[in-house]
């Protein structure tokens, strides 16, 4: 018994030490964007002589923050309604038999494999021609594409984990194939979905590639390109650029933090059944 | 009447099949035969671009650099995650807090965490190397995104540690494991560690396929780390396929060659699907 | 049945997809896809506030420029553009949209204009290896407004740079020399009154500067190595003059080749993140003392912080002392004209070429010059009253400006753009000691 708490209390530290090293800089981070840059320059490591929100009020006046934020949310939504769409259609259809199922099926999992960034050059042309260049239509629909294979095995993994009889028993009530799509299967696809929507709103935080090549003025740039340019802008001013990082990860932890329980059992909840 | 119903549910998706992969293959696969700065007159090239390509050191290095973080995310990022995942499985106190702690960094970007990192390896006002002096191991203390042969590796690291998805992946999967086979393990005297390396394993290799899926499928196009912290260099140490490609493009404007490097990270990928499709029946054969 | 319905309707869509992606359709086929139509409304939106614009008649020019407003030469320019667009009120309307990431700038520019959708005016690195801007025919010919009385406010030899194919593709607009910007107090603080006039005495000032604490040149490898290429071309210079150098077809010269050699050694005094650094990387660095020399143009200052400013000198260039070069040469940017995408409107065209007129208007170069502190193609007088309102660094960045007895462009600046990419690599991998400098100018005569 004894030697089961000794093991114990070794596996709590050792989880402990993980944590630290996973989130020490974080914790660094936060100081740092409280201090002036030059400050941060000569001495980053000092007790801070002076700490203050400075540097958040400069990085909200220089540039609209918020509004990147928007451009962010508002790209991962119109990714969000396409795949889901797309891929709740999809996954309904394959459920039945038909004859180039197994092709089809072949076809979204080669997707998986294919990295959208070896499309870079097409992608681009076809935003550009379609006028959708520094939109954020054009950027939400190559996310929507670039997330779709994704969003297809996670939603039909989970459908295949449905009861067949439940719509079976819709069809025989005299329901018509549409509405039983409508009512039963999305309804019960809801945690698939959630999963999905929850990795595109990750990716559309995360993605750089794209965001970079597309965007360009204010009314379509996202937090990743604002964040990207405090590093790479003439003037480098580290401490703004602490600031705007914190801005940027602040509405995701904040969300997350809110509703970690359904983040995560909504996260695998078609993943592993997949 | 169903099928038409199918054929309306399927068509989306072919749809963007078709526009959004088949087309563009066959598109970069044509603009690879031609020498095209963007600006004038296509010229052909015939295989031009693929010699140019193939005898290029630094595409064969960002070849390499993507294998190596393919590896990295196998034999690093994974087995640790699962590590974590079974750990936390055993339901020790404040388990739910590190699950939370762990998926943290998740849901930061990743640009803001390579920007991090960037900082990190600071010569001068880095974290890395105060601490490390602060051991009074002053004397490795380095540039550690400048220096030949640590750069690579310290690009991967902040993605090879952050394991919260990875681990909660693996989580769920450990919760469907019912608790009769528990019980029964334990009758059998099994304990601890034997208890995961025999029990639990063995089971979650459904969620391990998902996870390798995950993470190749994330390597196949990172360029975000590298981008952030090192544009890809020093000499080229860093560069990534997906860096290569946009490199190509953007900074040379030679978009045949850029086109060829997106054929073979393509290439890649279907390598590695069929590697991981035999990883899946090997899961089915269970 | 189905089933060709099916591959109909997919061939079709492919068709569409195939000639959007070649150019010569400007939309697919209208999309079934109830996620794309709220896309369209997003872009109708955007695109509508043009709408009522024209019909009114008022011409709506989209400008691309780089110079962030946050600095002193983008907040005067943006002025003058608030300035022209008063003047033009309810005729033509000149939108901003800035990108302060230079090389990231011209990137993004030329991958706009090879989609066409440029914006109407920007501007852009002069190169004479590469025309491909001047041979796309996607620039506007300049050659009908060029009037005697503009054509006077220009040197005939930039315009005739400019000229390709008898037309004039782009209006003279920046040419900025780069002197050495040095920290005064810290100079000073370490024992150094004089500004060294040969390198070698640069070197050993270096090395009292480093026992005093602090870095020599603020140096990088990153994007276009701007600072690491000026100090490159300053010591070829004083190798081999600059008339040789200019007239240099080839980097596998003695004088390059030592010069590489030397600036390794520089490299010694700077900071450990010369390798992989950048613009601001640098700048920064000098801002916080830890270096206390920059190549750099006019604008120097006005990345700076403002704590510094105050100790900032001008140094003109040293040479070897043996008289192969004059002392006080210039190595200079590129020449950065503007240019404007090719118009179909005439009513447009003429706009942009009036707002031309207006920003190299000697009113508006003085205004650039004196309060933007930028050094610009078009000719300008300057009064004794006029230079005691500039300030002290910018006065003093004149002075070595206007002596300089010659100038050579940034070698970086004239390579073709697949060496320029290779650039950063070949720098690091010499500084890493992968190549010798031998090789390094062997590579990139070859990459050239």
């Amino acid at each position: 018994m004894k030697k089961i708490k000794c093991s114990k209390i070794f596996i709590f530290i050792f989880l402990v030490l993980i944590a630290v090293i996973m989130l020490t800089p974080f914790v660094w981070l936060i100081i740092s964007s409280l201090r002036p840059n030059m400050e941060l320059l000569s001495n980053p490591f000092s007790i801070p002589e002076t700490i203050g929100l400075q540097n958040y009020r400069e990085v909200l006046t220089r540039q609209p923050m918020l509004k990147y934020l928007f451009n962010t949310f508002t790209v991962a939504l119109i990714a969000m309604v396409i795949d889901v769409a797309v891929s709740v259609m999809t996954g309904y259809a394959m459920l039945h038999q038909f004859r180039f199922r197994k092709k089809l099926s072949m076809m979204f999992y080669v997707g998986l494999f294919i990295p959208a960034n070896a499309f870079m050059v097409p992608y681009y042309i076809m935003i550009t021609r379609m006028g959708w260049y520094d939109t954020l239509g054009g950027l939400g629909l190559i996310y929507g594409v670039v997330n779709l294979p994704f969003s297809i095995m996670i939603i039909r993994g989970y459908m295949e984990t449905l009861p067949i009889q439940i719509i079976e028993s819709g069809r025989i009530d005299g329901a018509s194939t549409n509405q039983i799509l409508m009512k039963l299967v999305l309804a019960m696809t809801r945690p698939g979905i959630v999963t999905v929507c929850i990795f595109i709103v990750i990716n559309s935080w995360n993605e750089l590639f794209f965001a970079n090549l597309l965007t360009q003025s204010d009314k379509s740039k996202t937090i990743t390109v604002a964040v990207k340019s405090y590093l790479s802008a003439f003037e480098a001013n580290y401490s703004f650029a602490f600031a705007a990082m914190v801005i940027s990860i602040l509405p995701t932890i904040v969300v997350y933090v809110f509703l970690t329980n359904k983040i995560i059992g909504g996260m695998t909840a078609g993943a592993v059944k997949g | 009447m169903k099928k038409r119903y199918l054929i309306l549910y399927l068509f989306p998706a072919i749809f963007f099949a078709v526009v959004f992969f088949i087309v563009p293959l066959f598109y970069i696969v044509y603009i690879s035969f031609f020498e095209w700065n963007g600006l004038n007159a296509m010229k052909m090239a015939g295989i031009q671009n693929y010699i140019d390509v193939l005898t290029d050191k630094s595409f064969i290095l960002a070849f390499k650099n993507t294998i190596v973080w393919i590896l990295a995310a196998v034999c690093i990022h994974i087995p640790l995650g699962l590590m974590l995942a079974l750990l936390l499985n055993r339901k020790i106190w404040g388990w739910k807090i590190f699950r939370v702690l762990y998926f943290l960094p998740n849901v930061i970007s990743i640009t803001a965490l390579a920007f991090l990192w960037y900082f990190i390896y600071h010569k001068d006002m880095g974290l890395l190397n105060w601490l490390l002096e602060g051991l009074g191991m002053g004397d490795s203390a380095k540039g550690w995104l400048t220096e030949l042969g640590t750069a690579l590796p310290a690009t991967i690291v902040p993605f090879a540690i952050y394991v919260g998805l990875t681990t909660v992946i693996f989580m769920t999967q450990l919760a469907t494991i019912s608790d009769d086979l528990k019980e029964a393990a334990l009758l059998d005297g099994a304990k601890g560690w034997q208890m995961d390396l025999h029990i639990y394993v063995p089971l979650v290799k459904p969620a391990i396929v998902t996870n390798v899926m995950l993470n190749v499928a994330f390597c196949l196009k990172n360029f975000e780390y590298p981008f952030v912290m090192t544009s890809g260099g020093p000499v080229n140490t860093t560069t990534t396929l997906a860096l290569y490609i946009y490199k190509k493009m953007m900074n040379a404007n030679q978009y045949g060659i850029s086109m060829v490097g997106s054929i073979f990270t393509v290439l890649l990928g279907l390598c590695l699907m069929v590697l991981v499709n035999s990883l899946q029946r090997g899961k089915k054969g269970d | 049945m189905f089933k060709k319905f099916l591959c109909g309707l997919l061939s079709v869509s492919m068709m569409a997809m195939l000639m959007t992606g070649c150019g010569s359709s400007p939309a697919p086929a209208a999309e079934p896809e109830a996620g794309e139509q709220s896309n369209a409304t997003t872009v109708e939106e955007a695109s509508e506030p043009e709408q009522p614009a024209q019909a009114d008649g008022e011409v709506t020019l989209e400008l691309y420029h780089s110079w962030s407003p946050e600095t002193t030469r983008g907040e005067v320019l943006t002025s003058l553009v608030d300035e022209f667009n008063q003047l033009h009120e309810g005729k033509i309307h000149v939108n901003v949209e800035t990108n302060p990431d230079f090389p990231a700038y011209q990137e993004k520019v030329k991958t706009m204009l090879s989609t066409g959708t440029a914006p109407d005016i920007f501007h852009y690195n002069y190169n004479p290896n590469d025309l491909s801007y001047f041979e796309s025919g996607l620039l506007m010919d300049f050659t009908p407004y060029m009037d005697a009385e503009w054509s006077e406010r220009f040197e005939s030899s930039d315009l005739e740079t400019l000229t390709y194919d008898g037309k004039l593709l782009s209006v003279p607009f920046e040419s900025a020399g780069a002197v050495i910007w040095y920290n005064k107090d810290v100079f000073a603080e370490a024992g150094i009154t004089e500004f060294p006039d040969t390198w070698d005495g640069l070197l050993e000032a270096c090395k009292t500067l480093q026992d005093a604490g602090y870095g020599g040149f603020s140096l990088f490898t990153g994007d276009d190595a701007w600072y690491s290429v000026n100090l490159i071309t300053a010591l070829w210079i004083a190798n081999e003059g600059a008339a040789t150098v200019n007239a240099s077809t080839s980097f596998q010269t003695p004088g390059m080749i030592n010069a590489l050699n030397t600036y390794k050694e520089f490299c010694k005094y700077s900071t450990s993140d010369v390798i992989g650094g950048n613009y601001s990387v640098a700048g920064a660095n000098f801002s916080s003392k830890k270096t206390t020399m920059a190549i750099d143009g006019s604008w120097f200052t006005s990345y700076q912080d403002e704590a510094v400013i105050p100790s900032i000198g001008v140094a003109p260039m040293p040479a070897n002392g043996d008289g192969v070069a004059t002392q006080g040469y210039l190595v200079t940017d590129a020449q950065t004209p503007w240019a404007a995408s090719a118009q179909t409107d005439p009513a447009k065209e003429a706009a942009i070429a009036e707002f031309m007129k207006f920003i190299t208007s000697e009113e508006a170069t003085k205004t650039l010059t004196m309060e933007g502190s930028v050094v610009l193609s078009a000719k300008l007088e300057l009064s004794d009253t006029d230079l005691a309102g500039v300030t002290e660094q910018m006065a003093a960045y004149l002075k070595v400006n206007g002596d300089a007895p010659s100038r050579t462009t940034n070698l970086q600046r004239n390579l073709s753009t697949q060496a320029g990419a290779e650039l950063p690599t070949l720098l690091e991998s010499f500084l890493l000691d992968q190549i010798t400098a031998e090789q390094f100018c062997e590579q990139l005569d070859e990459l050239n």
